[in-house]
C-alpha cells in the first residue's frame, strides 16, 4: 500500500468525474423520470390502493391466514407429518439445484477453453487458426444467450417437449448458469500467464496437454469457486423455476396459494428459507476449507 | 487474490466431492417414466427450427417494443426503490453511522445486515406471488417485489465497499476534527462513489432480466408475451421477443460498461 499524497496515481485522489459517467447519470435519471411517469399516467398504477382501507385489510387477512390463526384444522407447520412430507419436496428441490450445478460445470468445463481469445490467436502457443477463431466466436455468442435469457424462460421452453420433474428446471438452470460461469472460466484463461502454456507447446506438448497443465491448475479453483457462488443463486431460483417444471418446492407453493391454503405456504417457506441459508452456509465453508475464497 | 494460497490439494478434494453430490442429485431423478413428451421430440424440433423464421412484421414488432418498454419501465421503477432502501440500509450495515455508545452500534449493524440478508433471501417472483396474494396484482407489486431482494443485494455490497475503503484518508480525517458522519460525508462516500454507481449499474442489468420474468405473475411485459406466444405455439414469436430481451440486456450492458470502464479507470 502507498502512502497518501506521495503517489500521485492513487484510487483516491481527488478527481472530477468523467463527462461520460456523468451524462449517463443524467441520461438514467431521465429514463427513471420517463418510468415512473409512464407508470402514473398509464392507468391503474396500484399506487393509489396503498390508500384504501380494503387493501390493507386483505394484506392482514393473508398474513393472519399465513400465520395459521382462525383456522378450524392445527396449521400445517405445527404437524410433524406436514414437516416430512414438505422435507421430501425439498430434498427434491436441493437435488435440482445440485444438479443444475453439475450440468452448468460440465459444459463449461468442456468448453471453455476454446472460449478463450488467447486460445485461438496463437498466444498460448500453437497457430492461430481460422477453426478456433470460429469456435471463439461461436461459443461466446452461445455463452452470451444462454447467459441473458431468464432461468424461468427456459424452463418454459424445456417443458415444451420434456416431462415435468427436476430435469427440465436442473436442465433450465443449468444452461443460464453454464453462460455465466463458462465466460468467467474462459477470461480467466485468457487472463492467466501464458508462459506455462507457451514452455509446455515448445517442449513439444499437444493442445490436450496445454489444457491439463497449464489452463486447468489455474482456471479450475475461479470455477468451482465461482460454481459455489452460482449454487448459492440457484437454490433460491429452484423454487421459482418448479412453478413451471413441476419439481420440488414450487409446484407445492403454486397450487397452496391457488388452493388458499396460506398455512401450507408458511410452511414451504420456511423449508425454503432453511435451504437457502443451509447452501450460504454450506458454500462459504467450502470455500473456506479450500482456502481460495 | 493471493496466488500462494491456491493450493492444488483442496481444489481437487472440492472437485471430488462436486462429482459426488451431482452423482447423488442423478439418482433422485425420476427414471421410470418417459423423458420425453408424446411428440416432445417434434415440439422441440419445431421450436429451435423457428429460430431461423422470427416474426419480423411491423405490428408484432410494435408490440414487442410495447412489451420491451413495459419491462423496462418496471426495471427502472424498481431500481429506484432498491437504491431507496438499500443505500442507507447499507450506510447503516456498514458501521458508518455515528452513535454514542458502541453497543448501539453494533446492535443497529446487526440489525441492518438481518434485514438485507432477509430480503435478499427470498426471490423475487417469490415475493411477486406473496405480494399479489396480499395486496393485489398492479405494476406496484411488481416494483415492490422486484425492488426488496434488489435493495438487500445493493445494501449488502455497498455496506462492504463502504468498509473496504483505504483507512489512512479516514484516520487524517479524524485527526483533523472530522465527525464520524463528516469522515463518511467527505471520505468512505466519495472513494467508493465510482464503485457504487458501477454495481448499482450492473444490478440494473440484471433488473431487466428479473423484470422480464415477474410477468408470470401476470405483469405486462416481455416474459408476458413470451408465454402468450408460446400458448398459441407461435414459436417464430418466441424467437423475436427473445431477441428483443437479448438486445435490450446486451445494450444496457454496452452502456454499463462503458461507464464502470470510464469510472474504474479515469
Amino acid at each position: 500500500m502507498t502512502e497518501v499524497g506521495i503517489e500521485p496515481q492513487s484510487r483516491w485522489r481527488t478527481r472530477r468525474t468523467p463527462t461520460l459517467a456523468r451524462l449517463s447519470l443524467y441520461a438514467f435519471v431521465a429514463l427513471l423520470a420517463i418510468a415512473w411517469g409512464t407508470l402514473f399516467i398509464e392507468g391503474d398504477s396500484g399506487f393509489t390502493d396503498l390508500f384504501q382501507g380494503r387493501t390493507w385489510s386483505n394484506a392482514s387477512n393473508f398474513l393472519y391466514r399465513m400465520a395459521g390463526l382462525g383456522m378450524q384444522d392445527t396449521p400445517a407447520f405445527l404437524l410433524p407429518e406436514q414437516w416430512w412430507a414438505t422435507g421430501k419436496l425439498a430434498y427434491d428441490t436441493l437435488a435440482m439445484s445440485v444438479l443444475a450445478i453439475g450440468i452448468a460445470g460440465a459444459g463449461a468445463f468442456l468448453t471453455f477453453m476454446f472460449a478463450a481469445r488467447t486460445l485461438s490467436n496463437g498466444a498460448l502457443g500453437g497457430k492461430p487458426s481460422l477453426v478456433g477463431a470460429g469456435l471463439y466466436y461461436v461459443l461466446r455468442i452461445f455463452y452470451a444467450f444462454t447467459r441473458a435469457v431468464p432461468e424461468l424462460v427456459w424452463a418454459l421452453l424445456i417443458v415444451f417437449f420434456l416431462s415435468p420433474g427436476i430435469l427440465p428446471g436442473a436442465i433450465a438452470l443449468g444452461i443460464h448458469n453454464l453462460g455465466i460461469v463458462g465466460r468467467l472460466a474462459a477470461e480467466v484463461v485468457e487472463d492467466m500467464d501464458p508462459a506455462p502454456a507457451r514452455a509446455l507447446r515448445s517442449s513439444g506438448a499437444g493442445m490436450f496437454q496445454v489444457f491439463l497443465y497449464a489452463a486447468l491448475p489455474q482456471t479450475l479453483p475461479h470455477l468451482i469457486t465461482y460454481l459455489l457462488y452460482r449454487w448459492e443463486v440457484v437454490i433460491r431460483t429452484t423454487v421459482v423455476v418448479g412453478f413451471v417444471s413441476a419439481g420440488g418446492l414450487g409446484q407445492e407453493f403454486r397450487l397452496s396459494l391457488s388452493f388458499f391454503h396460506y398455512d401450507q405456504v408458511t410452511l414451504i417457506i420456511l423449508w425454503y428459507l432453511m435451504l437457502v441459508m443451509g447452501v450460504d452456509l454450506l458454500s462459504a465453508w467450502l470455500r473456506k476449507m479450500a482456502r481460495f475464497d | 487474490m493471493k496466488p500462494d494460497r491456491l493450493t492444488l490439494e483442496s481444489p481437487h478434494f472440492l472437485t471430488l466431492l462436486l462429482f459426488l453430490a451431482v452423482a447423488w442429485s442423478i439418482t433422485n431423478l425420476d427414471w421410470g417414466g418417459p423423458m420425453l413428451h408424446a411428440k416432445g421430440g417434434q415440439a422441440a424440433l419445431n421450436l429451435l427450427s423457428a429460430v431461423f423464421t422470427p416474426d419480423l412484421s411491423p405490428s408484432f414488432l410494435l408490440v414487442c417494443l410495447q412489451a420491451a418498454w413495459q419491462t423496462l419501465s418496471i426495471a427502472l421503477a424498481s431500481m429506484t426503490v432498491a437504491v431507496a432502501i438499500g443505500f442507507p440500509l447499507g450506510i447503516v450495515a456498514s458501521g458508518g453511522l455515528a452513535t454514542p455508545d458502541s453497543r448501539l452500534r453494533m446492535g443497529l449493524i446487526v440489525s441492518a445486515r438481518f434485514v438485507l440478508g432477509a430480503m435478499r433471501s427470498i426471490h423475487e417472483l417469490v415475493w411477486a406471488v406473496l405480494l399479489v396474494a396480499a395486496i393485489g396484482l398492479s405494476p406496484l407489486t411488481a416494483i415492490v417485489a422486484l425492488g426488496l431482494p434488489y435493495a438487500g443485494i445493493l445494501g449488502r455490497i455497498y455496506a462492504e465497499f463502504l468498509e473496504d475503503v483505504p483507512g489512512e484518508p479516514l484516520v487524517a480525517l479524524r485527526s483533523s476534527g472530522a465527525s464520524s458522519s463528516q469522515s463518511l460525508m467527505y471520505g468512505r462516500l466519495p472513494m467508493c462513489l465510482p464503485d457504487l454507481i458501477s454495481y448499482t449499474f450492473y444490478r440494473f442489468e440484471c433488473s431487466i432480466r428479473s423484470a422480464a420474468i415477474l410477468s408470470f405473475v401476470g405483469i405486462r411485459g416481455i416474459g408476458y408475451e413470451i408465454q402468450i406466444s408460446l400458448g398459441d405455439l407461435l414459436f417464430g414469436q418466441v424467437w423475436t421477443l427473445l431477441f428483443v430481451l437479448l438486445g435490450m440486456v446486451a445494450l444496457v450492458d454496452f452502456w454499463s460498461g462503458r461507464v464502470r470502464h470510464s469510472l474504474l479507470t479515469s
